[in-house]
């Protein structure tokens, strides 16, 4: 039993080093979209199996333009993100825009808003680690 | 955000053991699905789990304070020679925040000297937090390079800052990552109450209107750690000001938002308002006050 326990372990503490260094990776390879806006310092990340959403709560400042970029995976539009402002009205969404991975965003004035994601349905991923970044510049 | 990981992943392992197979973050299967609309309201939603909380970056206020024309005062920010009584990794995660938006402040200003003292600050908590390589010696002599240029400069300190932060989760050390988040929050707000109360600045009166959600945030990002003592006293702290932050009105009206396809870009025409008195701005005040003075004393 003890061995079962062992192994059953080992096989998780993998499983889980490997599910965070992807997100590792992911969150680099994200990063690339970002310039010329500066980060906002943070990175956002939620693992996602099947059709589950990760909420993404955030301020966004008045005369500021954000650039989101969302990556999992290896392969560009594999995340589908949404954006939503605190009435839950739908603002924008990249998957009415070829799945893009990354936009940006012009805000007249202040708001809080809350970013879905979830994995590309069409493309038929199973789990992935979903990434967020955020940049900003004043406008 | 600990708890999210540590229960996703949680998933994962056990996934992976049904399918005797690892993980795939890109894992397409053989029979392609046909593509359906993906409405929102009918998703399996993780609200309480996989929500993830956003603290805006210092270095937007700091932008914000450069813009209005405000001068430079850099007694505002907190003295390099406190460096030395941050012996706890609690006080040292905290500081690191509150150097790092110092350190966008001065830029902000141009003040290179100042900026390179602030710089040396954080490497040296990053380096005892065991992140140092967030602020390696590359980094470090790209910013020095950078001195000149306050953009660059703020480009390379977000990303070191950034780099720092994902070390931290990547290690699941997401507690000392939400210090260093909450430590720069506490000193955005700092810098942005007292610039206020000298200037009497409607803009900046706005700016700690606005940034009722992100203290909510903030606490929903710290509470997984509220059990630590060191925790427990700052996010009751941080509650007592929240509740100070309720009676914040704000008011918003929905406009839809216009979308340039070619230039990859969307206007949120949304308008939005804060109104915040002057007897809450003074309990703001006051209580930001003694917080920060706990941080950085």
């Amino acid at each position: 039993m003890k061995k079962i326990l062992f192994i059953l372990f080992t096989f998780l503490s993998f499983s889980v080093t490997n599910s965070y260094s992807q997100c590792d990776s992911i969150a680099n390879r994200c990063l690339k979209n970002l310039p010329p806006y500066i980060s906002d310092g943070q990175n956002y990340r939620a693992l996602l199996v099947d059709d589950e959403v990760a909420e993404f709560h955030g301020t966004f400042f008045g005369g500021s333009t954000y650039r989101v970029s969302a990556c999992s995976g290896l392969q560009d539009g594999n995340l589908i993100f949404s954006i939503y402002d605190r009435d839950h009205n739908l603002l924008f969404t990249n998957e009415k825009h070829k799945d893009a991975p990354y936009w940006d965003f012009k805000f007249n004035y202040t708001q809080e808003c809350i970013i879905e994601t979830h994995l590309n349905k069409t493309k038929n991923l199973k789990s992935g680690c979903s990434v967020l970044l955020i940049g900003f510049k004043q406008n | 955000m600990c708890k999210v990981l540590k229960k996703t992943f949680l998933v994962v392992g056990i996934t992976g053991i049904l399918s005797a197979g690892f993980v795939s973050c890109n894992n397409k299967a053989k029979e392609e699905e046909p593509e359906e609309k993906i409405d929102s309201t009918q998703s399996n939603f993780v609200k309480v789990e996989n929500a993830i909380f956003s603290i805006p970056s210092p270095y937007q206020t700091a932008s914000l304070i450069k813009k209005l024309g405000v001068t430079y005062n850099k007694d505002l920010c907190n003295q390099n020679k406190n460096l030395a009584q941050y012996s706890t990794n609690f006080k040292k995660g905290l500081n690191l925040g509150v150097y790092g938006a110092d350190l966008g402040y001065v830029a902000i200003y141009e003040q290179s000297q100042d900026a390179l003292n602030y710089l040396k600050a954080s490497q040296k908590l990053a380096s005892d937090l065991g992140i140092g390589s967030a602020f390696d010696s590359k980094t470090i002599d790209r910013i020095q390079k950078a001195l000149g240029s306050k953009d660059s400069l703020l480009s390379i300190s977000a990303l070191a800052f950034r780099a720092g932060n994902n070390y931290l989760q990547t290690n699941e050390r997401n507690d000392v990552a939400g210090l260093v988040v909450a430590g720069g929050f506490i000193e955005s707000l700092h810098l942005t109450v007292s610039l206020a109360n000298q200037f009497k600045t409607q803009e900046l009166f706005n700016r700690i209107g606005e940034q009722k959600n992100s203290l909510d945030n903030l606490i929903k990002l710290l509470t997984p750690y509220y059990e630590q003592p060191e925790y427990t006293e700052f996010i009751d702290q941080l509650i007592d000001l929240a509740y100070v932050f309720d009676a914040v009105e704000t008011k918003y009206t929905f406009i839809p938002p216009t979308t340039d396809e070619q230039n990859k870009i969307t206007v949120i025409n949304g308008k939005s308002e804060v109104i915040i008195t002057e007897d809450q701005l003074i309990q703001i005040t006051q209580k930001v006050k003694n917080i920060r003075t706990q941080i950085v004393g």
